[in-house]
């Protein structure tokens, strides 16, 4: 049994260290703070319309510390979504999941920097999945996802991943204080589409 | 590395998935539904008493957004159980849980499910304190022993019944719970807990204790809803006194190794106390072997069993210890 819990210790370690050089520190500014998720390797990172609302200079941090200054690339309100671009490349990127194939119970686990705690790691549950959770009832027609996490100010917009460390939301807000509520990565990749449009194929 | 965390996932999903063909929504009140334990073959249903706030017009959720409509069969706020029963031809699917034989232990991994909505949801925590017959012990004011008789006269009713009765200090007159640090989301209470195997290992409820939700054990829940199947309520035993505590004089709690007593300050006519001659002033010290100090502990004490039953009440009167002779009739 020992063993066992080791194991999962160790499981869980691993899979921190793999997702936690894909996510960012935001900074608008202003004094606020929250946090991002690389997307793509060419310099694109998601996050909460929330946490760059009345952006003034946004800065962009990542894992090893370096800074860049992030431009706005889409960002939608009703859905709480942002997509920032940086000037850089070969960044590291968490592979996406299907958040339409989650189960209630399953693991996840949470990143961002909690009330400024810099790359910090939660872990928990899924509570369930859907327009409407329990009592709150969303009105932009979207899937939310319920987790058993303590998201806190400082976790917007970092990734929340399986147990296999795959992407399957972004932390968004609480739901009371104890229910995290986050923006499944199918509702992400549609804003994406619908914001960025496609991406050509380039010829060669 | 990961397999360890994707088995232990996996495993959680399963075991709500095991649980969740058991698992229905109860319509039964104007705001967010409860949830509810398919508990028989036989269309009997478990929830919370509160989530029932309407005796007709009760509706059942189940899995497959199937609606069926459900009969109010009792309820017993002591514990906040209520009992359904599905009148569809429908008949839900059998809860197919129970206990693993595995003792439930503080430590163990456990979920918190419901379907306040079309889907089951689940939290996830572990168990933080179970009832246990040692602490009893440590209590004085739960079980008197050690003494020679006489000292408590008569003979209570006594054994591994009473194995729960520490929990009563907090818990007032529910009898035994289990504690966890589960989140109960809206709309859970009347939902199980269930452990790792996804077996059902008692029944959630918000209403119980004031800011956080505790779990009746499904063994208590059992005897709870024998009792409501058969006879619509829970027996409870009834003396037909108003008590209220008072400090014993420095003399006599020293002697009974008891600071706190009840007194009488009503007598029902035509009551059992009345008949046994209990009079208004006496100070009520114990009930058969167990010492009393709360009214919530004399509630505790006054089980269904007790009923008919001839028991000794202790009381002080003029400075004396009596003993008498109550017939305990049952609560109506």
């Amino acid at each position: 049994m020992d063993a066992f819990i080791q194991q999962l210790n160790n499981s869980m370690a691993d899979l921190v260290d793999r997702t936690r050089r894909s996510l960012v520190q935001i900074t608008n500014g202003q004094g606020g703070s929250g946090a991002g998720t690389i997307w793509h390797p060419d310099g694109l990172i998601i996050t909460n319309a929330h946490v760059i609302a009345g952006h003034g200079d946004l800065l962009v941090t990542l894992y090893d510390g370096n800074r860049y200054p992030a431009q706005v690339l889409a960002e939608d309100p009703t859905h709480d979504l942002a997509a920032l671009s940086i000037v850089a490349a070969d960044l590291p990127t968490i592979e996406p999941g299907d958040s339409q194939q989650l189960h209630a119970g399953q693991w996840v686990m949470a990143l961002g920097h909690p009330f400024g705690v810099l790359n910090a790691a939660t872990g928990g549950v899924v509570i369930g999945m859907g327009q409407q959770l329990g009592d709150i009832q969303f009105r932009n027609g979207a899937d939310w996802l319920a987790v058993n996490l303590k998201l806190r100010p400082g976790h917007s917009g970092g990734p929340l991943v399986d147990a296999q460390g795959r992407l399957i939301g972004v932390n968004t807000i609480m739901n009371g204080p104890e229910v995290g509520v986050a923006i499944p990565v199918h509702v992400v990749k549609a804003f994406l589409k619908t914001h960025l449009g496609t991406p050509q194929k380039q010829a060669v | 590395m990961s397999d360890a965390l994707q088995s232990l996932s996996d495993a959680l999903a399963a075991a709500v998935e095991n649980a969740s063909v058991g698992i229905v929504r109860v319509e039964g009140r104007r705001r967010l539904p409860g949830t509810g334990i398919v508990w028989s073959s036989e269309g009997v249903i478990v929830t919370a008493h509160h989530i029932v706030e309407r005796n007709e017009n009760i509706q059942i959720g189940l899995p497959g957004e199937v609606i069926a409509p459900a009969r109010l069969i009792g309820r017993d706020p002591n514990t906040d159980l209520a009992v359904l029963k599905v009148e569809a031809s429908t008949t839900p699917p059998v809860w197919a849980g129970g206990s693993d034989g595995n003792e439930l232990k503080v430590g163990h991994l456990v979920l918190a499910l419901g379907r306040p909505g079309t889907q089951v949801q689940a939290t996830l925590g572990v168990v933080s304190k179970i009832s246990e017959p040692e602490e009893d012990r440590k209590r004085k004011r739960v079980r008197v022993e050690g003494h020679g008789p006489g000292r408590h006269g008569g003979h209570g009713p006594g054994g591994r019944r009473w194995m729960w009765y520490a929990e009563a200090e907090m818990f007032g007159s529910i009898g035994p719970v289990i504690q966890t640090d589960v989140v109960m989301y809206p709309g859970f209470s009347g939902g199980p807990l269930v452990d790792a195997s996804g077996a059902v290992r008692g029944l959630n409820t918000s209403a119980l204790a004031q800011g956080s939700s505790v779990t009746i054990p499904a063994a208590h829940v059992r005897s709870v809803v024998d009792a409501l199947l058969a006879h619509g309520k829970v027996k409870r035993g009834y003396l037909g006194i108003g008590a209220q505590p008072v400090r014993l004089p420095s003399a006599l709690a020293e002697e009974l190794d008891q600071e706190i007593g009840l007194m009488i300050v009503s007598v029902e006519t035509g009551s059992p106390a009345e008949k046994s001659g209990l009079l208004l002033g006496d100070i009520v010290v114990s009930l058969g072997e167990y010492a009393v100090q709360a009214i919530d502990e004399l509630l505790l004490l006054l089980s269904g069993e007790l009923v008919g039953a001839e028991t000794t009440v202790r009381v002080v009167r003029g400075g004396q210890l009596i003993d008498v002779t109550v017939t305990v009739g049952e609560r109506e």
